[in-house]
């Protein structure tokens, strides 16, 4: 179609659109007025019967963990997706060295970068596994931390450079905390079949109020969460930041 | 009935697939293969497994123990009717299929073909077994973000267009159905659709539930590539690696029309307004994508845009018979659904061998170079066939109890679009037969070079291996007793449709007239590939005749299959216009 047949066709389809449209914003409730029959019920069963503070975890983890175990293969299929189209074209072969391309200017960092990212990176590390562990006590958890986690890594980059970064973060490792994360997820609802109960279902002690092991299953599978996401984001740094970019016209080596 | 079994299906193929990713470099070569196709076998097992228990009603697991509290359903349920058991069976068999014939052909990526394809196998078994409306998002999100990566894999410039537009368009599938389930959830406050159903039939003349539908229908509409969402199809299809495109087409594309029939059966049905519009626009929509997508399949010389092509016909056959509102139709859509898979994804193996064997995909180009790989032009014809409506097996079973749903209808002509697009796809199919593995139906002049520069794919597997699983998928959708097929095709559709909320009868009491529609096709399909085969030798005046007026209708309409995105998000928009104008004045 030509972009004008294109525009003609997409308007009228907007007009025919918003009739209905229209009636069904009108018939929403009022902003404010809204009853949550699921709301006022995950917030009476969540404390009393899974010990945790934090009824968004004990959704995700609990109550609708299946939900999480899907949107956590998400994740990890769009980084294998991202891995195999990036390395497609490359081989699996190459995929355990940095791949450089020789004539490529690298520049130097500047010492205040190195130092400034050899103090915040720990911390950041830190930070993550802190939002990560304390998932069922306070806001956060497994795909928070995981992503800060995540950044912590990059921060690695921006202060050691691509070559010592693949050194300390092997791609074999970063695939075996996405592939084990999932793994512990699956096998914690397994396990719970084990005992005769239903998939997920939380078999452990639920421990006590506030303490970082109350929730029961919750803290272990939200834990397979945050080795996964910390593996997948790892894995998407190292192949986005292959150093194959070819130089530039003028480019010094 | 409670049981244990139904979280298996998902759960098991993404353990296996945590595994193999978490310690695939230190695995023997060759064991991620054996892993695949072992865990694909397992699930058919499951699927047959369960549907053996469903007599006395579905399988009910709810996950975490969580059952519905004071009438709340605050968890997530799997329930394994007969149907979905059936569809986790045929998923497990198309993707062991798939596995056996791509065996060894993903080497460069290691694991990672493997843990995609399980993880895509497990998002649909999870799709055909939820019974949450959030869940079911989940695994067609699943399923979409798999199947981009796998339509990309080969990295060249038209596998990167079409997973492109791929993406973009299932993407706003997607956008719509979160925005519908929003506004469902909104309402009535409940994820579990069973829950959905009851509490719609209560809200009547709410705006609000058509509106949703809307939404819902068209993501899957586009998942189920009905015209016109269906532009991305065949350049996603064509392009994909074969041992993909065979789940693709064969398993996938019928996700989108399971999951319109579930939704409109469990949630759906007792809402007037809503079965008004799916009986007047989705019927005549899936009876136009028969129509024009057999013709457009009719128009390609590229083998695997034309499989795709005959892919969006039969799915508007399939389609129809959800529409028809009857049990006899759904089972009519179920039956064809199955064989229809088997026969497609046998098709698309074949296209696979073509690339493999002969390093080509032209149906002109390749005239004549088939006759060394002959056996796979026996399949080939037989595929073709059983595609027009050879009047075996199951996908005839299917035909059948289509046209007897029909039979009621105020319009029973309708189901003439199912010989009709059944006829062009397989006369395309046979065309290509000749063209391939007989060496009919010179083209003359520039015509005779391809367009494009030839595809190839990997010639690393012995052609028997890559044969196998074509036979076997040919011989199951062709053998399987017709009156056991239709028994349990009867049985699957009676227990999707959810005891009190059948909409309006829709049989007049009359004993509906049976059409040969299978032979109808048939006979379509062999005067059509006749036709083309042997025009060399017809007069002149007949053939130049006939192509002056049938020219400019088959260029005018792949015309308008461009490519471009923004095209194809301009047809989405005006499919949706279209169903919501459905829902107001039906």
């Amino acid at each position: 179609m030509s972009p004008r047949a294109r525009g003609i066709l997409a308007t009228l389809a907007a007009l025919a659109l918003a009739p209905g449209a229209l009636a069904v914003l009108r018939a929403m409730p009022a902003f404010g007025d809204h009853p949550l029959p699921y709301g006022d019920a995950v917030n009476r069963i969540a404390p009393a019967e899974r010990i945790v503070s934090n009824m968004v975890t004990a959704v995700n983890f609990d109550l609708r963990g299946f939900d999480t175990l899907g949107e956590e293969v998400m994740l990890l299929a769009a980084v294998v997706g991202t891995v195999v189209v990036l390395r497609g074209s490359r081989g699996e072969g190459v995929g355990d060295r940095p791949a450089t391309c020789g004539d490529r200017p690298i520049p130097p960092r500047s010492e205040a970068v190195v130092l400034l990212c050899r103090i915040i990176a720990p911390l950041t590390l830190l930070y993550g596994l802190y939002v990560v562990l304390h998932a069922q006590l306070t806001p956060g958890g497994g795909f928070q931390g995981g992503a800060i986690i995540g950044s912590g890594l990059l921060l690695v980059w921006v202060g050691e450079g691509y070559n010592a970064w693949r050194r300390l973060v092997p791609g074999v490792v970063l695939h075996a905390l996405e592939g084990g994360g999932a793994g512990l997820y699956a096998l914690m609802g397994f396990g719970a079949m084990l005992t005769g109960a239903a998939f997920l279902t939380n078999v452990l002690p639920l421990g006590e109020w506030g303490s970082i092991l109350s929730g029961g299953v919750i803290p272990v599978v939200n834990f397979g969460v945050g080795l996964a996401v910390s593996g997948a984001f790892g894995m998407l740094f190292l192949e986005f930041l292959e150093e194959t970019r070819e130089p530039k016209d003028g480019e010094e080596p | 009935m409670s049981s244990a079994l139904p979280p298996l299906a998902a759960a098991g193929p993404i353990l296996v697939a945590a595994i193999l990713l978490a310690l695939g470099h230190h695995l023997p070569r060759r064991s991620a293969d054996i892993v695949a196709v072992l865990t694909a076998l397992a699930v058919v097992g499951l699927g047959v497994l369960m549907a053996t228990r469903t007599g006395n009603g579905a399988l009910l697991h709810w996950f975490g123990g969580w059952s519905p509290r004071d009438g709340l359903p605050i968890g997530i349920a799997f329930q394994a009717d007969l149907a979905g058991s059936a569809m986790v069976a045929l998923v497990g068999l198309l993707f062991a299929a798939s596995f056996v014939f791509a065996w060894g052909f993903f080497e460069e990526v290691g694991v990672q073909f493997h843990v995609l394809m399980l993880v895509f196998m497990a998002a649909m078994c999870g799709f055909c077994l939820t019974r949450d409306l959030f869940n079911l998002f989940v695994w067609f999100e699943v399923m979409s973000v798999a199947a981009f990566a796998l339509t990309a894999y080969r990295l060249e410039a038209s596998a990167l267009e079409g997973a492109l537009n791929f993406t973009v368009t299932n993407s706003l599938g997607s956008l719509m159905m979160l925005a519908g389930i929003g506004l469902l959830y909104a309402r009535l406050g409940r994820l579990d659709m069973l829950a959905l159903g009851e509490e719609a039939a209560r809200a009547a003349g709410d705006p609000v539930i058509p509106g949703a539908f809307c939404l819902l229908a068209a993501a899957l509409l586009i998942k189920g590539a009905t015209v016109p969402f269906h532009l991305w199809l065949a350049d996603a299809h064509a392009v994909a690696p074969s041992p993909v495109s065979m789940v693709f087409s064969g398993a996938m594309v019928a996700m989108g029309v399971f999951g319109l029939a579930r939704l409109t059966w469990t949630i759906f049905a007792p809402v007037a307004e809503v079965t008004a519009a799916l009986h007047a626009v989705i019927l005549w929509l899936g009876a136009a994508a028969a129509v024009l997508g057999g013709m457009l399949c009719l128009g390609q010389r590229h083998v695997k845009r034309m499989l795709a092509f005959s892919t969006v016909s039969h799915t508007g056959i399939l389609l129809m018979g959800v529409a028809l509102l009857s049990a006899e139709g759904l089972a009519g859509t179920l039956a064809y659904l199955v064989g229809h898979g088997l026969v497609k994804g046998a098709l698309f193996a074949l296209a696979g061998v073509l690339m493999a064997r002969l390093g080509g995909i032209d149906e002109i180009g390749l005239r004549g170079r088939g006759r060394e790989i002959w056996p796979a032009g026996l399949a080939f014809a037989a595929g073709g066939l059983l595609l027009a409506g050879l009047p075996v097996g199951l996908m005839e079973e299917g035909t059948k109890l289509l046209d007897a749903a029909a039979g009621s209808e105020p319009y029973p002509w309708v189901i003439l679009a199912v010989p009709i697009g059944a006829g062009l796809t397989g006369a395309a199919v046979l065309r290509a037969t000749g063209r391939i593995f007989l060496g009919w139906g010179e083209v003359k002049g520039e015509e005779e070079h391809a367009p494009s520069e030839d595809e190839a794919e990997k010639a690393n597997r012995p052609l028997p291996l890559m044969l196998a699983p074509v036979v076997a998928m040919l011989l199951l959708a062709a053998l399987l007793p017709a009156h056991l097929a239709a028994e349990v095709a009867q049985h699957a559709a009676t227990g999707m449709m959810q005891p009190g909320i059948t909409p309006a009868s829709v049989s007049g009491g009359e004993v509906p007239q049976h059409l040969p529609l299978g032979l109808l096709g048939l006979g379509l399909a062999l005067l059509i590939a006749g036709w083309h085969l042997g025009r060399s030798r017809l007069p002149t005046l007949l053939s130049e005749g006939v192509e002056a007026v049938s020219a400019p209708v088959f260029a005018g309409l792949e015309r308008l299959h461009s490519g471009l995105i923004g095209d194809e998000l301009a047809w989405i928009l005006a499919g949706l216009a279209l169903l919501s104008l459905g829902i107001w004045f039906a």
